[in-house]
């Protein structure tokens, strides 16, 4: 059993996320103040259903873990590096989409994750992503009446340079 | 046969035809196509990922469209699968394991002429039969109560969890997971808000589509990049003739009639989905043939079987999530998100107040059928070349079109940054193993199972009995029962029989 063993540290976290969300729904529904509502059965009955279910699911999962040996699965190889950099460049859209514009900002996630798929041609790729974020801006904005973010600071600038958007 | 239902497909076929639906009906199916065959992209994703495009349409283009994109996406996906060996749901699974079996001997062209004609033969008999068949349901889902409705979304459930992957456990975590994400937002009856963490753009709950495209784009994404440095894809080119010869018909044309037999019904049962279906004409095909041997290392017959029953589930599927407003697939209940956001609840009223849209988009399913048989046999190579697109560029724009989705939903960076969380989580998920249909199902239905739940016992005044007094109530929750007790039970007894023989060993 000892391949298992990275297996079981991924039980072990699925099984304390299902406890650690079931305790978190519970606990918040059973300090939620009852609403005085002409209903048989108040808002609070379906969550408390599912909370028990996930500690339970949670501790089945912990069981099965630490003491049954139940499945022996190997756990993938994981590139890392290229995970959080993924992630790390998504993340930046929290921050960039509103600000810089869904064409800047798209392009600079197009091109970091391309990078973090292991492509060296920085240059096409940037040219790629400008194309495909201001292609979809174009018939988002102009053409299906949705509106991709021009970005406050690009409005600014464009506001500097006396044009309209 | 019924003369009323005739009537109103015919109707149907007059709205679907007119030419501004069929270019419609002609966009949803390319787009579905090109964007089904794009490896790592199964149905839901495509159906996902496609539905800002429809914004601005009215509801009956809009879904004359979808319905092309779901046929379309059920086709390309097939293609991915035998020439790259992705699938890109669980339901392509089997129709990879003999397809690029094909595709490396060369007979790549084969399996997918097989499994193109294979999809339109068992499309057009299962949209037949969903013609007739939707209605019978409408009939009985009118005697249905809210008690009825309750037990029904949870046999729904029961079997989405039950059935797919090989740890109950990690497919009730799944399912759980997706009823909490369902709980979000303001309580329908009392006005309460729940789980919204203080953030005033949850109050109107978690979008379905936010999570599909979580789970499915960017978690697979990242799982993806994580991955890609250790393993080699292998794309087979299409080479020699594109046609079956006689000998490839003679073998195809009983399994793909099999197979729409197998898909059709069970994909229509309120507990459907088409993995099992796709299983079973696999398992079918083998037992049937004069050599199994051949099955794992390129029979025609396994691709032809599996490929017209996932087809014909697909339009068994829509059965229920028109008749009943019940998902039964990860897809399906995408689809429903969607006539939700257009303010249509599916259900036996959609036949009486919206009868356009319904046949309408029935009738299209005929037409997109004819369209995607014309679009996949003789423009194979053209998808063919879709995957060859470099992984780096391919993944980064399912990135950027998930964010698109997302942010386009409602105009708010809320969405994005739920896209972002989830998308961790469904990484974790993929890397654990733990499906994901179940999840999404679990969103959509959670809501509609409690407000059924909280009706019925409204109407009974509390008395929680009511479930297991009404019969066709009671006989939905033993049937849910037993699909989980059952596995569970043999699974253990499998099991101890082991441990016995080691012990005697």
């Amino acid at each position: 059993m000892l391949k298992s063993a990275n297996f079981r540290i991924g039980e072990t976290i699925l099984g304390l996320a299902s406890l650690g969300l079931g305790l978190f729904i519970g606990v918040e529904t059973w300090s939620t103040p009852p609403i005085a509502a002409q209903t048989v059965i108040g808002p609070g009955l379906f969550p408390a259903l599912i909370a028990t279910g996930l500690v339970l699911v949670g501790l089945q999962l912990l069981y099965e873990a630490f003491l049954h040996r139940l499945q022996v699965e190997e756990f993938p190889e994981l590139d890392w590096k290229a995970v959080i950099l993924v992630a790390a460049a998504f993340a930046s859209q929290l921050v960039l989409l509103e600000r810089l514009g869904w064409v800047v900002s798209g392009t600079f996630l197009f091109v970091v994750s391309a990078m973090a798929f292991g492509s060296r041609t920085h240059l096409r790729n940037l040219m790629i992503g400008l194309l495909l974020t201001a292609l979809t801006y174009l018939v988002f904005d102009y053409g299906l009446d949705l509106d991709l973010p021009t970005g406050s600071y690009v409005e600014d600038l464009v506001d500097l340079a006396g044009g309209t958007v | 046969m019924n003369m009323d239902t005739l009537a109103a497909l015919f109707h149907g076929f007059a709205v679907a035809a007119t030419p501004y639906n069929l270019f419609w009906s002609l966009v949803g199916v390319t787009l579905g196509t090109a964007i089904g065959v794009l490896p790592g992209i199964g149905p839901a994703l495509t159906v996902a990922l496609l539905l800002p495009v429809t914004y601005g349409m009215e509801p009956t283009s809009a879904f004359i469209m979808f319905a092309g994109i779901y046929y379309g996406a059920m086709y390309g996906g097939s293609t991915t699968s035998i020439l790259l060996n992705t699938p890109g749901e669980s339901a392509s699974i089997v129709t990879a394991l003999d397809g690029h079996a094909m595709a490396r001997k060369g007979r790549g062209a084969q399996a997918l002429a097989t499994a193109a004609i294979g999809s339109f033969v068992a499309g057009t008999i299962a949209t037949i039969a969903l013609t007739f068949v939707a209605p019978l349901m409408v009939k009985i889902a009118l005697l249905f109560g809210p008690t009825e409705y309750f037990a029904l979304m949870v046999l729904a459930l029961t079997t989405v969890t039950a059935v797919l992957g090989d740890s109950l456990s990690r497919g009730l975590a799944s399912l759980l997971f997706g009823l909490a994400l369902g709980l979000v937002g303001i309580d329908l009856q009392t006005g309460q808000a729940r789980f919204t963490l203080g953030i005033s753009e949850l109050l109107d709950g978690i979008d379905v589509v936010v999570v599909a495209v979580g789970l499915f784009a960017v978690g697979e994404t990242l799982f993806t990049v994580a991955r890609h440095c250790f393993e080699i894809e292998e794309l087979y080119q299409l080479k020699g003739s594109k046609w079956l010869s006689r000998e490839d018909w003679r073998r195809s044309w009983k399994p793909w009639l099999r197979g729409t037999a197998l898909g059709f019904p069970i994909g229509a049962l309120p507990a459907g989905g088409s993995e099992i279906p796709t299983f079973l004409s696999y398992l079918t095909e083998k037992r049937l043939s004069k050599n199994p041997e051949e099955f794992g290392h390129g029979a025609i017959e396994a691709v032809a079987g599996p490929e017209a029953a996932n087809n014909a589930s697909a339009a068994g599927v829509l059965a229920p999530l028109l008749a009943l407003g019940l998902p039964t697939s990860a897809t399906a209940a995408i689809m429903l998100a969607a006539f939700q956001q257009y303010g249509i609840q599916p259900g036996p009223l959609l036949f009486d107040n919206n009868p356009e849209l319904v046949w309408g988009l029935i009738a299209s399913l005929y037409i997109g059928n004819v369209m995607l048989l014309l679009l996949n046999l003789p423009l194979a190579g053209v998808w063919v070349k879709l995957l060859a697109i470099p992984r780096p560029w391919l993944y980064s724009g399912i990135l950027l079109f998930a964010t698109m989705g997302a942010y386009t939903l409602n105009n708010n960076i809320v969405d994005v940054a739920l896209l972002w969380i989830i998308g961790l989580i469904g990484f974790g998920m993929r890397v654990l193993n733990v499906p994901v249909a179940p999840c999404i199902v679990g969103l959509i239905l959670g809501p509609l199972a409690e407000q059924q739940f909280r009706r019925a016992l409204t109407i009974s005044q509390g008395d929680a009995s009511v479930f297991f007094t009404h019969p066709i109530s009671l006989a939905l929750i033993v049937i849910a029962l037993t699909l989980v007790l059952v596995p569970t039970l043999l699974r253990w007894r499998a099991a101890r029989q082991a441990s016995e023989a080691a012990n005697q060993a």
